[in-house]
C-alpha cells in the first residue's frame, strides 16, 4: 500500500489567508479575537470573535455568478479547496494530459468535506414571507414563488462546497460530506486517507469550512456555558470558555507513487488517524478523556508509530474547563512523563468548528517546517487539572517531524491525527 | 512499448514499510453482514408493515396533512403516518432533544438492533460504530416561527431581540438544530463508543453512510456499526425548497399516481420521510453467533458528477462511475445482478440520466436485470432514501421477491429498461445495486450479495 503524501494546503481564518501567514500571527504573539463587527453586540453577553476582516467575496473566490449560488461558508470552503487544488497542481497537470488520461485524472481524484455553517440564518430568508403570511401558510404557499429566491434549496445546501470546488477543478472521484460539528474537517482527512489507502482514489481534496459567527448560534452557545466572555485562554486557570472564529482549510492529499509518477510537490504525510464516540450525547463529554486517550491509541496503531515518535501535539485547547481539563488528562495518561511539547492555536485563530482541526493541521505542518512549536500567548498560569502538561507562553523546538493534531466535537466525538511534514 | 524507454524516472525505493501489515488484511479482507433491519417509511412503521405494502402495491403519498399546504403549488406528500413516540424505548429525557426525524431514526434504530438480537455492553462498546445520513433541515418550523415572530415581525432580523426570545434561549431547541444530533442521540441511546459519523450529501446521504460503514468494518477499526439515514422535509421551508426548484410533483388530484419513475409522463418527485437502519456486522462475528443473515454488504461505490448543481449528465456519466466502482469493489460483475433498486426519482432528467448509466455499465445484461424504483411506492426519503431502499435490496435477497416500480403506464424510449411492473416478482435474487444520487453531484451505489452465495464460495 502505497503512503498517503500531501500536495497541497490552503487556509483561510481571521488569521490569514494562507497556513503560512496563520503560523506568523501565532509566533508573533497576535490573536485574531477581536470584537464582533458583523452584528451590533451591544448588550450582548458575548463581545468577541476572530472574524474574517475586510471580506472580500470576489477576491477569495473570482466567480460572481457562483456568490449568488453559495454562502458565507461556501466562499471559505471553495477559497482553501482551490487554493490546496492549485499548490498540488491539478490544473497544470491535468491540461498537460490527452483526452482520456484528463478524464482518468478527474475520474481517479476525489473530495472530501467537513461542512458546518450558517445553520439559523440560512432560514432568515423565509423572514419577509413569513412576515407578510402573518402565520397563514396558505398565504405562505402562495406568495412563495414571488418572495424567496428559487435558488434558495440550493443556496443552503451542507454540500455546496463538495459540489462546487468539485466543478470548478473537474474532480470526478470518490467524495464524501461529513456533517459532524468539529471533528467535520479531520474526518474528512482521516477518510480521504483511507479512500486513497484502499485505491478508491489515486488523489483527493479534504476541506473542513465553518462560520459560526451568526447571532443566535452565539446565543444558544453562551447559554448553554460554552463561550468565554472575553478570549480563549486554553489550559490556563483562568479560563471561562470557547470564542468563535471562522475559517475554512484544505489539504490536496494523494498516493506518494501517483504523486511522484506526475512529480507533484511532496510537502508531508498523513501517517493516520482515530475518531471515536464517548457515548455521552451531545454536549456532555466524560471527565476523564477516555475517548481523547483512544482517539490517539487508535491514530498511533493506524500510522504504526510509537507515542515516542510524537514530535508536537496541538490540542483541541477550546478553552472550556471541561474540554481542557480532560483532554489535558488524556494526554498524560498516553504520553505519561515523556509528552512532548504541547500547544494549542484556537486562541488566535478562534474556534472554527468544522474547519478547526484541518486549518490547524495546515498550520502544524507550517511549524514543522519552521521547527517550531509555537507558545500559547493567552497562557499564563496552568490550571491544576492541566498542571503536569507541558504546555507554554514560549516557543519550543518539535522533537520530530510528526505532529498530533486533536480534534473535538458534539456528540462526544474524539478524532486524532498524526501528519509528518517534509522540510525543504 | 520496451521497458527501455520506460518514461518514469527509478523510484526510490523506501524501506520496508510496517504498513505493509495493512496491506495483508486488506488481502483476507473483511466481510460485513447485514444483521438487522429497521425502519419507518411512509408505508408503514416498521419493516413488516412496510414490507407489506410494497407486496401489495401500495402508495404512502396523499395530500399533506402535517401543515396547511393549501397554498403550496405542490400539496401532497409521503408522510409517516399515525407514528406514536410510544415505540422508542430511550428514557424520555432523550426523546425531548429529538426533533421529527430523530424520532424516526430513534425507533428504526431500536427494530434493526432488536432484530439483530445483539447491541454493545460495557466489554465491546469501542467496538461498534454509528455512521448515519442526516437530513439538512436542523431548526424546528415551530422554532423558526418563534423567532421570526418575537425578532423579525417586519421580516428583517434584528439580532437585539434574540436576547429576549424564548426559541433562540433554549438549549432544547438548539440541539435538536444541531447536525450531531440524531448521531448523538443514537451513540448515547446504544452506548457507542466506537467510530461515529454524519454524512450529508443530499439524496445520496444514506447510500454513503452505509458505504461509510462498511468501510469501518472492513479497516478493523470496528466490528459491528449501526448505520442508516433519517430526514422529514415536509414542513413549509422544506416544501417550499422544491416547490421553487419544480422538482416535486404537482399532480394533487391524483397523489396516488403523482410518483411514477420512468414513465413518459412523469413530473417530478413525491417528498416522503422517514427512516432506515441496519445493523452491520463483521461476517465471521454474525455467524460465530448465529444471527440471521439478510446478505452481504458486498460493495460501495461513489463518484461526483461535477457536472450541475441539480442534475447528471443525460450521457449518464457520474452514476456510471459509481455503479462501476461499486460493482469492482463487489469483486462482482453485472451479470452476477440480478436486482437494480434505481434511484428513480420521477423527475425528468434523473430517470434519464440513470437510465444511460445503466445500459453503459450492463450493456447487454440491462435487458436482463430487473429495475425498480421503490420511490414509486415510498416517495423520496433525500437523506433517509439510499439507507431505506439498501434496506429493501437486503429484504428483496432475504425473502426472494422484487418489489415493483409502480404506476407505470407510458413508456418513454429514453427509460427503455426491464423495469418490474404490475405484481412483485418471486425469484431467487442474488445480487442487488441501490442507488442514490444528491443535489450537488454526488452519487452512491451499494452492493448486496445473497447469503448462500458467500458461504458457497468459502
Amino acid at each position: 500500500m502505497s503512503k498517503v503524501v500531501i500536495t497541497g494546503s490552503g487556509a483561510v481564518c481571521g488569521a490569514g489567508r494562507d497556513p503560512a501567514q496563520m503560523l506568523a500571527a501565532i509566533v508573533e504573539g497576535r490573536s485574531a479575537i477581536a470584537p464582533i463587527e458583523s452584528f451590533d453586540t451591544t448588550g450582548w453577553p458575548v463581545k468577541n470573535a476572530a472574524e474574517i476582516r475586510d471580506f472580500n467575496a470576489r477576491s477569495l473566490v473570482d466567480d460572481r455568478k457562483l456568490h449568488k449560488l453559495i454562502r458565507r461558508t461556501d466562499m471559505l470552503g471553495i477559497y482553501a479547496g482551490d487554493r490546496a487544488a492549485e499548490a498540488a497542481g491539478y490544473g497544470t497537470h491535468r491540461d498537460s494530459l490527452a483526452e482520456d488520461a484528463a478524464h482518468a485524472f478527474s475520474d481517479r481524484t476525489g473530495i472530501y468535506v467537513g461542512s458546518g455553517g450558517g445553520a439559523f440564518e440560512n432560514q432568515y430568508d423565509f423572514f419577509p414571507l413569513m412576515a407578510q403570511a402573518h402565520g397563514d401558510l396558505a398565504k405562505f404557499g402562495g406568495e412563495l414563488p414571488d418572495t424567496v429566491n428559487p435558488m434558495w434549496l440550493l443556496r443552503t445546501l451542507p454540500n455546496n462546497v463538495l459540489c462546487h470546488v468539485g466543478i470548478r477543478n473537474r474532480l470526478k472521484g470518490a467524495n464524501a460530506c461529513i456533517t459532524n460539528h468539529s471533528v467535520g474537517g479531520t474526518l474528512a482527512v482521516i477518510e480521504a486517507t483511507e479512500a486513497l489507502r484502499n485505491g478508491e482514489a489515486d488523489r483527493a481534496l479534504a476541506i473542513g469550512h465553518d462560520t459560526p459567527i451568526e447571532p443566535q448560534n452565539v446565543l444558544y452557545y453562551h447559554r448553554c456555558g460554552l463561550l468565554s466572555a472575553d478570549t480563549l485562554r486554553p489550559f490556563d486557570a483562568r479560563r471561562d470558555g470557547s470564542v468563535f472564529g471562522e475559517g475554512a482549510g484544505a489539504l490536496a492529499l494523494e498516493t506518494e507513487d501517483a504523486a511522484r509518477a506526475r512529480g507533484a510537490p511532496i510537502v508531508g504525510e498523513v501517517l493516520g488517524g482515530g475518531y471515536v464516540s464517548e457515548g455521552a450525547g451531545l454536549l456532555a463529554i466524560r471527565e476523564d478523556g477516555d475517548g481523547v486517550v483512544r482517539a490517539i491509541e487508535a491514530a498511533l496503531a493506524d500510522a504504526q508509530i510509537d507515542a515516542s515518535g510524537v514530535g508536537m501535539i496541538v490540542a483541541h485547547g477550546n478553552g472550556t474547563s471541561l474540554s481542557d481539563a480532560s483532554e489535558a488528562q488524556a494526554l498524560l495518561r498516553v504520553f505519561g512523563n515523556d509528552c512532548p511539547p504541547v500547544t494549542a492555536f484556537k486562541w488566535a485563530l478562534g474556534h472554527l468548528i468544522a474547519a478547526a482541526g484541518i486549518v490547524e493541521t495546515t498550520i502544524a505542518l507550517a511549524a514543522l517546517r519552521a521547527n517550531t512549536v509555537p507558545g500559547i500567548a493567552t497562557f499564563a498560569k496552568a490550571d491544576a487539572a492541566c498542571a503536569k502538561l507541558p504546555v507554554s507562553q514560549r516557543a519550543r523546538t518539535p522533537r520530530s517531524d510528526v505532529a498530533l493534531v486533536l480534534c473535538r466535537g458534539f456528540a462526544a466525538t474524539d478524532a486524532a491525527l498524526l501528519v509528518r511534514a517534509l522540510r525543504a | 512499448m520496451s521497458t527501455i524507454d520506460t518514461p518514469h524516472p527509478p523510484r526510490i525505493r523506501s524501506a520496508p514499510s510496517p504498513r505493509l501489515r495493512r496491506e495483508g488484511r486488506a488481502e483476507g479482507r473483511r466481510r460485513v453482514a447485514i444483521t438487522g433491519i429497521g425502519l419507518v417509511t411512509p408505508l408503514g412503521n416498521d419493516v413488516a408493515a412496510t414490507w407489506t405494502a410494497l407486496d401489495a402495491v401500495k402508495t404512502g403519498a396523499a395530500p399533506i396533512t402535517l401543515f396547511d399546504a393549501s397554498g403550496f403549488s405542490t400539496r401532497i406528500a409521503a408522510e409517516v403516518k399515525d407514528f406514536d413516540d410510544g415505540v422508542i424505548t430511550a428514557p424520555r429525557k432523550l426523546v425531548k432533544f429529538a426533533n421529527r426525524s430523530h424520532r424516526f431514526a430513534l425507533a428504526a434504530a431500536e427494530e434493526a438492533m432488536r432484530d439483530a438480537g445483539i447491541a454493545p455492553t460495557d466489554d465491546d462498546a469501542t467496538r461498534w460504530g454509528c455512521s448515519v445520513g442526516t437530513g439538512m433541515m436542523g431548526v424546528d418550523f415551530a422554532d423558526l416561527s418563534s423567532v421570526q415572530r418575537h425578532c423579525a415581525p417586519d421580516g428583517e432580523i434584528d439580532p437585539h431581540k434574540l436576547l429576549s426570545d424564548i426559541s433562540a434561549s433554549d438549549p432544547l431547541a438548539f440541539c435538536r438544530s444541531q447536525s450531531t444530533a440524531g448521531v448523538a442521540l443514537l451513540t448515547r441511546r446504544f452506548d457507542i463508543r466506537g467510530c461515529a459519523t454524519s454524512v450529508h450529501t443530499a439524496c445520496a446521504s444514506g447510500g454513503q453512510a452505509i458505504g461509510t460503514a462498511l468501510k469501518l468494518i472492513r479497516r478493523g477499526v470496528v466490528d459491528r456499526v449501526l448505520t442508516g439515514g433519517f430526514d422529514s422535509m415536509i414542513s413549509p421551508v422544506g416544501l417550499a425548497g422544491f416547490c421553487l426548484l419544480s422538482a416535486v410533483s404537482a399532480d394533487n388530484d391524483t397523489p396516488d399516481r403523482a410518483s411514477r419513475p420512468f414513465d413518459a409522463s412523469r413530473n417530478g418527485f413525491v417528498l416522503g420521510e422517514g427512516a432506515g437502519f441496519l445493523v452491520l456486522e463483521e461476517w465471521e462475528a454474525a455467524r460465530r453467533r448465529g444471527a440471521k443473515i439478510y446478505a452481504e454488504l458486498a460493495g460501495d461505490g461513489n463518484s461526483l458528477s461535477s457536472y450541475r448543481i441539480t442534475d447528471s449528465p443525460p450521457d449518464g456519466d457520474g452514476p456510471i462511475q459509481s455503479m462501476r466502482a461499486a460493482l469492482a469493489d463487489a469483486r462482482a460483475t453485472p451479470a452476477d445482478v440480478d436486482y437494480i433498486n434505481a434511484h428513480g426519482t420521477s423527475t425528468g432528467m434523473n430517470d434519464r440520466s440513470e437510465t444511460s448509466a445503466i445500459k453503459a455499465v450492463f450493456g447487454d445484461d440491462a435487458k436482463r436485470v430487473l429495475v425498480s424504483s421503490t420511490k414509486s411506492m415510498m416517495g423520496h426519503l433525500i437523506a433517509a432514501a439510499g439507507a431505506v431502499e439498501v434496506a429493501i435490496c437486503a429484504l428483496a435477497i432475504d425473502r426472494g421477491e422484487v418489489p415493483v416500480n409502480a404506476n407505470y403506464r407510458e413508456f418513454d424510449p429514453d427509460c427503455d429498461l426491464n423495469l418490474v411492473l404490475e405484481r412483485p416478482r418471486r425469484q431467487k435474487v442474488r445480487m442487488t445495486l441501490s442507488n442514490s444520487f444528491g443535489f450537488g453531484g454526488s452519487n452512491s451505489c451499494v452492493v448486496l450479495r445473497s447469503a448462500d452465495l458467500v458461504d458457497d464460495a468459502r
